[in-house]
């Protein structure tokens, strides 16, 4: 019998594969977070814009604030100031049509008096008041996290305020619970694929400077802008938005409020960091239900499985399936066409096992018909040639009833089997005494039989064990070649003791040995005895080696041409 | 006056040959082709001696029926069945329900008839006892070959009288070997070798439920079986 197995790929594989079909849940979650990291740097850009024009409003229609030139002299203003000449001058040179225009079609008199005089201010005295007003205004707008410039059309720095860099935020504290927990773990993680932002990050106001060109341009032309770009050592990102500074017509200069988009980041972060959380925590839960679902299924098929295997058993005999069979399920139903098939497959069984004793109580009457009437014709006065007639009819008779008998052998062997009563016996004296039995019976045959020294203690019914040994015998002796011989060996091996008749004669082929024990199959060409053989005594052999919890089979020999059946019979 | 046998046999050409031999020997027979029919005359006139087929017909355990019917009215009326079904369940079915006999079809009708007479001297022998007894003595066992009675230990066995040959043939001969064949030619019977053995079996339980020491019938396997004279124990 098949030993049940396990599934190559088996359903938990299968699910615990589509289970992966959950990690293209942080993939959209993390496409979410993106989305709304860009609608928030558009929010600010507008919130930035909207504080470059409100401190613009404050500075327009004062011309007068935008010529002077910067008082404060701390270092990175003056050279602020220096790369915002230097940056004017060489686009001057570069493009000069093009800034020369630009400077022309805006200039005022006194517009085009300051850019005369565009290194000049910086070594005249600065105009305290007018600096200073700047300086108050801007206060008020001072912020935290935001950098407020003021340039004048010269592109001079006028006034700045403020810093990018801020105090870093302290980490987030973790929730209490699981997520506090789920955090701690996913926190590490996170912060090794996408960068915190930095507190720390190289930004010097002049470089700034140099970058920042594009919105002031657009600024001193009258248009307000913003822009994000990466700061100098590309750590930090920065937003910066320019507004003009208007007198009546006139651009006086630009208001430029820059900040890092570090709350934004920080924002997306702790987004993304409770995205990972519930991912995780529904992947797992979803996981864990799908595998144990998984789990219960292949289960309850497995189980179905090795019920549907067993329900034959070895004596033929089919049982029920009974797992599942209430369950209103795919599988339910499968159980349940499962016991139906087999129910069929029962009655056919039981069907094809009275067939034979069927027919031959049916074909019974009608000999008994015939056997009568020559019994009763052969007390007639007969003429003397009409005997030899009744007595041919009556040899044909008894020939058709022995084939009945042996038709119904083994029906009737499958029930007595079923009734049989179970001794422990010693097997080597079983076979002993069948081989004195044999040498009588088979005269001209030379058996070879040693019998072993220790007793052979199986389990089971001695008459049925020397049944089996008769039919293997007598298979032997028809299919051996004259005069040579039969050997009958008796072996003990792991548990189980090995009885083999072998003869030499024809060898069977795979095909054959595999079909040989099966009811009704003959594999002989010629009959070679007046016995008629329905290919029931291999058959007969084998239900009685399974009535003792053993098996037959058939080898050919390896050094000569010939076969060895053999039976085992487990030790008791 | 002759002695009168009843055949119940739903086919009617093997009753008319039945019922032409048994004729032929000087029976007075009465042929019945179905349970109904079988009844009711019985219980007008019970016959010397019922032959019955099991299946009547329609009626698939008719013949049972009717043995059981049979012995009801009388506790001594010799029963064989005859019939054509041979497997042990109907054969131990049979016996159990009180018949005399059990034979399948294959058996001759000389057979028959010879069973017929052994049965009419076992029940004669009833009625008076002969003069002189022809019995076969063996250690504890004694068979009275004129009743067909067995007795073991001074109790009588009750054995059917296939059961009773074989016995009488292992007994005979004590310590020889008799083969399936023997047993089957001395009994009388025409059945195949796991009959043979499944008689033997009851054989030695009636007398094991006698005196649990029964070891007398030997089975030499492959061979046969034989009688021990003295039990070995």
């Amino acid at each position: 019998m098949k030993r049940p197995r396990a599934p190559a790929f088996g359903l938990r594989a299968k699910l615990a594969l589509v289970a992966l079909c959950l990690l293209a849940m942080p993939w959209v979650g993390y496409r979410y977070v993106q989305e709304m990291e860009r609608l928030l740097l558009e929010g600010k850009e507008q919130t930035l814009i909207a504080t470059a024009r409100a401190v613009a409003t404050a500075l327009h229609d004062r011309p007068v604030l935008m010529r002077v030139a910067p008082r404060d002299d701390s270092a990175a203003r003056r050279q602020a100031d220096e790369e915002l000449q230097q940056l004017a001058r060489s686009r001057l040179q570069t493009e000069p049509q093009q800034a020369g225009q630009n400077v022309s079609d805006a200039a005022e008199p006194e517009a085009a008096g300051a850019r005369d005089q565009t290194v000049a201010p910086l070594h005249q005295g600065p105009a305290d008041g007018e600096l200073d007003e700047i300086a108050a205004i801007l206060q008020g707008l001072e912020r935290n996290a935001a950098r407020i410039w003021v340039v004048n059309r010269e592109r001079r720095v006028l006034s700045l305020t403020g810093s990018l860099k801020q105090a870093p935020p302290a980490a987030e504290p973790y929730p209490d619970g699981i997520e506090g927990w789920l955090q701690r773990l996913v926190r590490p993680l996170l912060s090794r694929l996408i960068r915190a932002p930095r507190a720390e990050f190289d930004e010097p106001a002049s470089v700034t400077a140099m970058e920042r060109s594009n919105e002031v341009d657009n600024a001193l032309r009258g248009l307000p802008g913003a822009r994000v770009r990466a700061s100098a050592d590309g750590q930090a990102v920065i937003i910066s938005a320019a507004h003009p500074i208007w007198s009546r017509d006139e651009v006086l200069g630009a208001v430029v409020v820059e900040e890092t988009s570090h709350p934004i980041l920080s924002l997306r972060n702790r987004a993304l960091e409770r995205l990972l959380v519930l991912t995780l925590v529904v992947f797992v839960v979803g996981a864990a239900v799908l595998l144990a679902y998984a789990t219960r299924l292949s289960h309850r098929i497995r189980t179905l499985r090795d019920e549907a295997e067993n329900a034959v058993d070895a004596q033929g005999r089919i049982s029920r399936i009974v797992s599942g069979s209430r369950a209103r399920d795919e599988i339910g139903d499968l159980s349940r066409s499962f016991s139906s098939a087999l129910e069929k497959l029962s009655q056919y069984h039981a069907y094809l096992e009275s067939m034979a004793s069927r027919l031959s109580h049916e074909l019974r009457t009608p000999i008994t018909v015939v056997r009568s009437s020559l019994e009763n014709l052969k007390l007639q006065p007969l003429p003397e040639e009409t005997r030899i007639y009744v007595s041919r009819a009556e040899e044909g008779v008894d020939r058709l009833s022995r084939i009945l008998t042996r038709m119904s052998e083994a029906s009737r062997l499958e029930q007595s089997l079923r009734s049989a009563e179970r001794e422990r016996y010693d097997l080597s004296a079983v076979v002993s005494g069948c081989v004195e039995g044999y040498r009588l019976a088979y005269p001209d045959r030379c058996i070879q039989w040693q019998a072993p020294i220790h007793s052979v203690m199986v389990s089971g019914s001695p008459d049925l064990a020397a049944q089996l040994l008769d039919k293997l015998v007598s298979n032997a002796a028809d299919f051996a070649k004259p005069g040579t011989p039969i050997s009958i060996d008796l072996a003990l091996a792991s548990g189980e003791a090995m009885l083999s008749v072998a003869n030499e004669g024809p060898t069977l082929s795979e095909q054959i040995r595999a079909k040989l024990f099966t009811s009704l199959v003959s594999f002989r060409n010629q009959r070679p005895s007046d016995e008629p053989h329905l290919g029931l005594g291999l058959y007969i052999a084998r239900l009685i080696a399974e009535f003792h919890g053993g098996s037959v089979g058939v080898t050919n020999l390896p050094d000569r041409e010939g076969v060895r059946v053999w039976v085992s019979y487990p030790l008791s | 006056m002759p002695r009168r046998i009843a055949i119940v046999e739903d086919d009617p050409t093997i009753r008319a040959n039945y019922a032409e031999a048994l004729r032929k020997h000087g029976y007075e027979v009465c042929a019945y082709a179905g349970r109904a029919d079988a009844a009711a005359a019985f219980r007008l006139r019970l016959p010397d001696l019922a032959i019955l087929d099991i299946g009547l017909g329609d009626d698939y355990d008719g013949g049972f029926a009717l043995c059981r019917e049979l012995r009801a009215l009388s506790s001594q009326l010799p029963i064989i069945f005859l019939t054509a079904r041979d497997s042990d369940f109907d054969v131990v079915a049979g016996l159990r329900m009180g018949a005399d006999d059990y034979l399948t079809k294959d058996a001759s009708l000389p057979h028959l008839i010879a069973r017929i007479a052994a049965l009419f001297r076992r029940v004669e022998a009833f009625k008076e006892a002969p003069p002189v007894e022809q019995v076969l003595e063996r250690g504890p066992l004694r068979l009275d070959l004129k009743r067909m009675l067995a007795s073991w230990n001074g109790r009588a066995v009750d054995l059917t009288l296939t059961e009773f040959w074989m016995v009488h043939a292992l007994a005979k001969h004590p310590g020889h070997v008799k083969d399936r064949d023997q047993l089957m030619r001395e009994a009388n019977i025409v059945v195949d070798d796991s009959t043979i053995t499944s008689h033997v079996k009851r054989i030695r339980r009636k007398f094991l439920a006698m005196d649990p020491g029964f070891t007398q019938i030997d089975t030499v396997y492959g061979l046969g079986y034989r009688w021990q004279e003295s039990p070995s124990r």
